[in-house]
C-alpha cells in the first residue's frame, strides 16, 4: 500500500514517518519509535493496555490508524516522568501496591492521568467508572482506585 | 532506642516493589517487547474444524511471497506433554509440535514467518490445506459413548504405550477406610451434583516467544514462561539439541494464573520456525488465539456425604468427571489434586474419590489458580452449607469442629505428596471473621423480601504451599539459587525462580536482605537464564515464597557462614562471636564483635579484603527441596445483594481472611487476596466458555468483549473490602512464611453461592450464576 508521510510529536520529540494507511498507531509507537511501554493486550479496544494521551485525553492507540494521528502531540507512558522524577500518580501506583504483573499498568496510568486532567477531585464511583475500559486481571482494582485517590489528594495539595 | 528496636527488620514491612519504577514508566521489557535485528514475524494457521485429518498442506504460494513455512512434515514428530512438573512415569504424552490431525477448533496446524506481520498474515492466507473432516465430540458423555469418534488410538504414559478406549484419558480412583461402613453409620446422607464450566485465564500478556539462532549453533529464547528450565528441556528434545545449546531467558511475565506452567504451544513452533529460517522469529499470540490455547479444567462432581446427629461426618464420596479437551496437560495429577483438596478439607472418616477424565474436541485444559481446588471447594463448601441448613447447625461452628487442622494430614499434591499440618489459622479466621461480619446476627432468607435482598455467606478453603513432602512423590519440587557478595557489600541473587506479578522476587530479595542485613537497595536480582542457573521446577502450586524462598534462605545462610568466617580471620574473632547489623544510612551490613561493638567491619570491606588476599568470592550455590507442603488457609465472609428484578448479583461487602504464616510483605498479601476475590467474582457470576455444538468454535470467538470479567466498577467500595490475616507461624517456612496465592481464590465461589442462598433461598449448584440463571430460578419458584 502506498505510504504517506505523517508528523507525530511524541513525548516532546518530533518524528516524520512514512506509514501505510493500514498501520496502527500502537505498532508505530512500539516497532518504529521503540516505545514499547504501550502494550498489546487485544488489538481491538477491549483491554486498554495500549492507552496513550493526546491533548491530555486518553486514546486507545490500537484503534487509531497512524495516518489519522498526523499532527498529533502524543504522550506515552515513557513521557510522563521527568527523568527519574515520577508523577504523583506513578508514585502512588507504587506506594499503594497498585502494580502486580505490570502489563496493564502503562495503560492504566495513562487513563488515570486523563481522569485527573478532567476531574482533579474524583470520588470512588467516578474513578471506577472511568477505569472500566482498562482491564487488570491481577489486582482486583481496589489498590488502583486508592492510588488515583492518593494522587488526586497530592495534586490538590500542590 | 533500645538495642532491640535498632535491629533491622524488613520481613513483614510494607516495602515498595523493586520493579515498581520500571513497570510504572513502561520500561519493563516483556517477551513481546524483545526486538532483534533481522527479526521475522511468525504467525500460526489454526484449524477451522474441531476434528479433521490433514491430508495436505501446500505452502508453495506462501513461500513464493518470501515466507518461511512450517508444517507437520518439517517438525521432529516426538510425542510430548507440554507440562513437565510431574515425574515422567506419571505423565501422559499425546502431542507433537504441529499435529497430523486437528483435534480442536483453533489448534495450530501450520506456521509462517515473514519480514513483517502484514506479509506473514498474507502468507498465512495463501497456505492451502486439504482436510478430511471427521465427526467431533464436545461432551464427555458423547465422547465415552460406544462408537463415538476417537481422538486417539494410542498415547504414551512415560515410556509405555497406552491404548485409549472410549476417549477416556485417565481414570483415577482413591479410597481410604471402609466407606460403606461409614455411610451405614450415618444418620443422614446428603447427595448433590455440582458443575463448574470452562473459564479462561485472561492473563494480560498473551502467550508468545522470540527465538534467535546464534552463531555458535545455539538458540536463545525469550518466552512467556513460569519455568525457564521446563522450556529449555522440552525444546532440547524437540529440536534434538544439547541443553547447553538452548538458552531460555528469565523475563517478567504479564500475568499467568497457571497458563504458562506448561511450555506454551507457540514456543516450540517459534523455535522450529527460527531454526528453519536461520533468523530470529517473534511469535506473539493474538488475544483470540490465546483463548484457544488453554482453559481452566471444568468439572462435574457428584458428592455424597454421611453425617451423624452430633455434628460430624461419617463418610464421604466424590465422583468427578472432567472434560479436559484435545490434549493432556495433566488431568492425571489434576484428579489426584482434586482428591487431595477434597480429602484435606474435613475429617470425614473414610473417603472415596472416583475420577474420570475424558478427551473431547475442545481446547486443552490446564491449571488455573488452584488446580481443581476452587472447583471441589465450591462443591464441598456448598454441601456444608446445605447440611448445616437442613440439620439446624451453625455452619461456622460445624467448620470449627470438623476442619483438618494442626496434627492432621494434608495432601499437598494428590495422594502421593502428604505432610502433617503444623500451623493453622482456621479457628482464628472463622471466629474473628464471624465477629467482624456479625455472623450470629445473620437472618434466614425467609425473613427477606422486596426487590433487593441481601445475604451473608461463608466458606473456607486453602491451598498447598508447594509440592514437597517428606517423601518424594509424583511431582518434582526443588529450587536452586546462587547468592554472591560483591566487593562493595552489595549482593547478587541469581535464581531461575519466576515471578508472575505477585511479587515473588521481592520476597526473595527481602529474605536475602534480612539474613545478611544488607539494605534492599543493595540487593540485585540478576537478569538470568537457563545457562547460569540451576533447575527450578516452576512457580506454581503457591510454592514461590515457601519453596523458592526456602532455597534462597538456605543458600544465603551458607554465604553468611563464609562471610563470618572471613570476617573472623580479619577481626581475630571466632565467627560465632560475630553478628551482622544493617546500617541503612551507610548502605551496608556491618559485622560486629558481639558485646564489643568497637570492633567492626563492613560486609563490603570483608569482600574486598577476601578478593585482595585471593581468598575467593563470598558466594554459594545449591539446590534445596522443602520436605513439607503446609496448607495456607483462607476464609471468606461475603455479603451479596440480589436484584430480584434483573437477576444481578453484587457484593456490597467482603471480608478476605488469609493465613500465610509470617507475612513477608503486607501490601502484596492484600494484592493476592483482593485480586483473587475479583477473579472469583468473575468465575461465580460472569465467566463461561461455550462452544458451538456443530463447529466447536468458541461462541465468544475469542473476544474479551463477549467474555465478561469483573471491572473496577463491579468491585465493592474500597472501604468495604476488608483484608485480615491470622497470627500464625509455619515452623518449616522461611521466617515462618507459607504461601497464599491460590488459596486466596479457593473459597470465594462457595461463599458467594452460600450468600446468594441466604439472600433468596435458592441454591445454585452450577457456575456461573448469571442474571439469566437467577431470573429463571426465581420464576420457577413463582410458578
Amino acid at each position: 500500500m502506498a505510504k504517506q508521510e505523517i508528523k507525530l510529536t511524541v513525548n516532546g520529540k518530533i518524528y516524520h514517518l512514512e506509514v501505510a494507511p493500514n498501520e496502527i498507531l500502537l505498532n508505530i509507537l512500539r516497532d518504529k519509535l521503540f516505545l514499547t511501554g504501550s502494550k498489546y493486550g487485544c488489538g481491538i479496544g477491549e483491554c486498554g493496555a495500549c492507552t496513550i494521551l493526546a491533548g491530555g485525553r486518553s486514546y486507545l492507540s490500537c484503534l487509531i490508524p497512524a495516518v489519522a494521528a498526523d499532527g498529533w502531540e502524543i504522550t506515552t507512558i515513557e513521557g510522563l516522568a521527568k527523568g527519574e522524577e515520577l508523577t504523583p500518580l506513578q508514585q502512588a501506583f507504587i506506594d499503594e501496591g497498585a502494580i502486580q504483573c505490570g502489563f496493564c499498568t502503562p495503560g492504566m496510568v495513562m487513563t488515570a492521568t486523563a481522569l485527573l486532567n478532567e476531574n482533579p477531585d474524583p470520588d470512588e464511583e467516578y474513578i471506577k467508572d472511568y477505569l472500566r475500559g482498562n482491564h487488570c486481571r491481577c489486582t482486583g482494582y481496589i489498590a488502583i482506585v486508592k492510588a488515583v485517590q492518593a494522587a488526586a489528594e497530592k495534586q490538590r495539595q500542590g | 532506642m533500645s538495642e532491640q528496636e535498632t535491629v533491622y527488620k524488613i520481613i513483614g514491612k510494607a516495602t515498595p516493589r523493586i520493579d515498581g519504577p520500571a513497570k510504572v514508566t513502561g520500561k519493563m521489557q516483556y517477551t513481546s517487547d524483545i526486538m532483534l535485528p533481522g527479526m521475522l514475524y511468525g504467525m500460526v494457521l489454526r484449524s477451522p474444524h474441531a476434528h479433521a485429518e490433514i491430508i495436505s498442506i501446500d505452502t508453495a504460494e506462501a513461500e513464493a511471497l518470501g515466507a518461511v513455512c512450517l508444517t507437520y512434515a518439517d517438525i521432529n514428530p516426538i510425542v510430548y506433554n507440554e507440562r513437565s512438573v510431574s515425574i515422567p512415569a506419571a505423565t501422559y504424552r499425546d502431542r507433537t509440535v504441529l499435529p497430523a490431525k486437528a483435534r480442536h477448533f483453533g489448534e495450530p496446524i501450520a506456521a509462517v514467518a515473514a519480514a513483517s506481520e502484514e506479509l506473514a498474515y498474507q502468507a498465512l492466507q495463501l497456505l492451502k490445506v486439504e482436510y478430511k473432516v471427521l465427526p467431533a465430540v464436545f461432551t464427555p458423555q458423547e465422547a465415552m459413548a460406544d462408537g463415538a469418534p476417537q481422538l486417539y488410538e494410542q498415547i504414551w504414559l512415560g515410556e509405555e504405550k497406552v491404548a485409549v478406549k472410549n476417549n477416556i484419558g485417565v481414570i483415577r480412583n482413591i479410597e481410604e477406610g471402609d466407606v460403606e461402613a461409614g455411610f451405614a453409620a450415618a444418620d443422614r446422607i446428603f447427595e448433590h451434583t455440582f458443575e463448574l464450566g470452562r473459564v479462561y485465564h485472561d492473563q494480560l500478556e498473551t502467550k508468545g516467544a522470540v527465538c534467535a539462532p546464534e552463531a555458535d549453533g545455539s538458540l536463545t529464547v525469550w518466552c512467556t514462561a513460569q519455568s525457564i528450565h521446563a522450556n529449555r528441556q522440552l525444546l532440547g528434545r524437540v529440536l534434538g539439541l544439547p541443553l547447553s545449546k538452548i538458552n531460555v531467558k528469565k523475563l517478567p511475565l504479564g500475568g499467568a494464573f497457571g497458563s504458562s506452567i506448561q511450555v506454551n504451544t507457540v514456543t516450540p513452533i517459534c523455535a522450529c520456525l527460527a531454526l528453519k529460517a536461520g533468523r530470529p522469529v517473534k511469535l506473539i499470540s493474538s488475544r483470540e488465539e490465546d483463548f484457544y490455547s488453554h482453559q481452566k479444567y471444568p468439572s462435574v462432581f457428584e458428592v455424597k456425604l454421611g453425617v451423624a446427629g452430633e455434628g460430624r461426618f461419617t463418610a464421604a464420596q466424590v465422583k468427578c468427571l472432567v472434560d479436559f479437551g484435545a490434549h493432556q496437560v495433566q488431568p492425571l495429577p489434576y484428579m489426584g489434586c482434586v482428591a487431595g483438596w477434597f480429602a484435606s478439607l474435613y475429617r470425614y472418616g473414610p473417603l472415596r474419590f472416583l475420577g474420570t477424565a475424558v478427551y473431547t474436541n475442545k481446547v486443552p485444559c490446564c491449571a488455573m489458580q488452584g488446580y481443581g481446588n476452587p472447583q471441589i471447594n465450591f462443591a464441598i463448601e456448598s454441601m456444608v452449607d446445605i447440611i448445616c441448613e437442613e440439620m439446624g447447625w451453625d455452619s461456622v461452628e460445624f467448620r470449627l469442629k470438623n476442619h483438618r487442622g494442626v496434627g492432621d494430614e494434608f495432601w499437598g499434591q494428590g495422594p502421593t505428596i502428604r505432610s502433617i499440618i503444623k500451623s493453622c489459622g482456621v479457628p482464628e479466621s472463622l471466629t474473628k471473621g464471624g465477629e467482624i461480619f456479625a455472623w450470629k446476627e445473620r437472618r434466614p432468607h425467609t425473613e427477606k423480601s422486596g426487590r433487593y435482598r441481601k445475604g451473608i455467606g461463608v466458606a473456607r478453603g486453602f491451598h498447598t504451599s508447594g509440592t514437597g513432602g517428606p517423601k518424594e512423590g509424583e511431582v518434582i519440587d526443588y529450587s536452586s539459587c546462587m547468592v554472591k557478595i560483591n566487593e562493595d557489600g552489595s549482593v547478587d541473587l541469581i535464581s531461575a525462580l519466576m515471578d508472575h506479578g505477585g511479587g515473588t522476587w521481592d520476597a526473595m530479595a527481602k529474605i536475602v536482605s534480612q539474613t545478611l542485613q544488607v539494605p534492599m537497595r543493595m540487593i540485585g536480582l540478576s537478569p538470568t537464564d537457563t545457562r547460569n542457573t540451576g533447575y527450578d521446577v516452576c512457580t506454581h502450586a503457591t510454592r514461590g515464597v515457601y519453596c523458592g524462598g526456602a532455597a534462597v534462605l538456605y543458600v544465603t545462610n551458607k554465604v553468611k557462614e563464609k562471610l563470618l568466617e572471613y570476617a573472623g580471620r580479619i577481626l581475630f574473632e571466632h565467627p560465632a562471636a560475630l553478628e551482622i547489623i544493617c546500617d541503612e544510612e551507610l548502605g551496608q551490613g556491618v559485622i560486629f564483635a558481639k558485646n564489643y561493638h568497637q570492633k567492626s567491619i563492613t560486609i563490603g570491606e570483608v569482600a574486598k579484603i577476601a578478593q585482595i588476599n585471593s581468598w575467593g568470592t563470598i558466594a554459594y550455590t545449591d539446590s534445596y527441596r522443602q520436605r513439607n507442603c503446609p496448607p495456607c488457609f483462607t476464609t471468606h465472609f461475603l455479603e451479596v445483594e440480589v436484584d430480584t428484578l434483573t437477576g444481578e448479583i453484587t457484593v456490597p461487602k467482603a471480608l478476605l481472611y488469609g493465613d500465610c504464616g509470617t507475612v513477608i510483605n503486607p501490601v502484596l498479601i492484600d494484592g493476592q487476596l483482593i485480586g483473587s476475590f475479583n477473579r472469583g467474582l468473575g468465575y461465580t457470576v460472569y465467566e463461561s466458555l461455550d462452544v458451538d455444538q456443530k463447529t466447536g468454535e468458541l461462541t465468544n470467538k475469542g473476544l474479551l468483549v463477549d467474555y465478561k470479567t469483573p471491572t473496577a466498577a463491579e468491585m465493592p467500595a474500597a472501604e468495604n473490602v476488608l483484608v485480615h490475616w491470622t497470627d500464625t507461624y509455619e515452623p518449616s517456612g522461611p521466617f515462618g512464611a507459607k504461601g497464599i496465592g491460590e488459596a486466596a481464590l479457593a473459597s470465594v465461589q462457595a461463599a458467594l453461592a452460600n450468600a446468594v442462598y441466604n439472600a433468596i433461598g435458592i441454591r445454585f449448584a452450577k457456575l456461573p450464576i448469571t442474571p439469566e440463571v437467577v431470573l429463571a430460578a426465581l420464576r420457577a419458584i413463582d410458578n
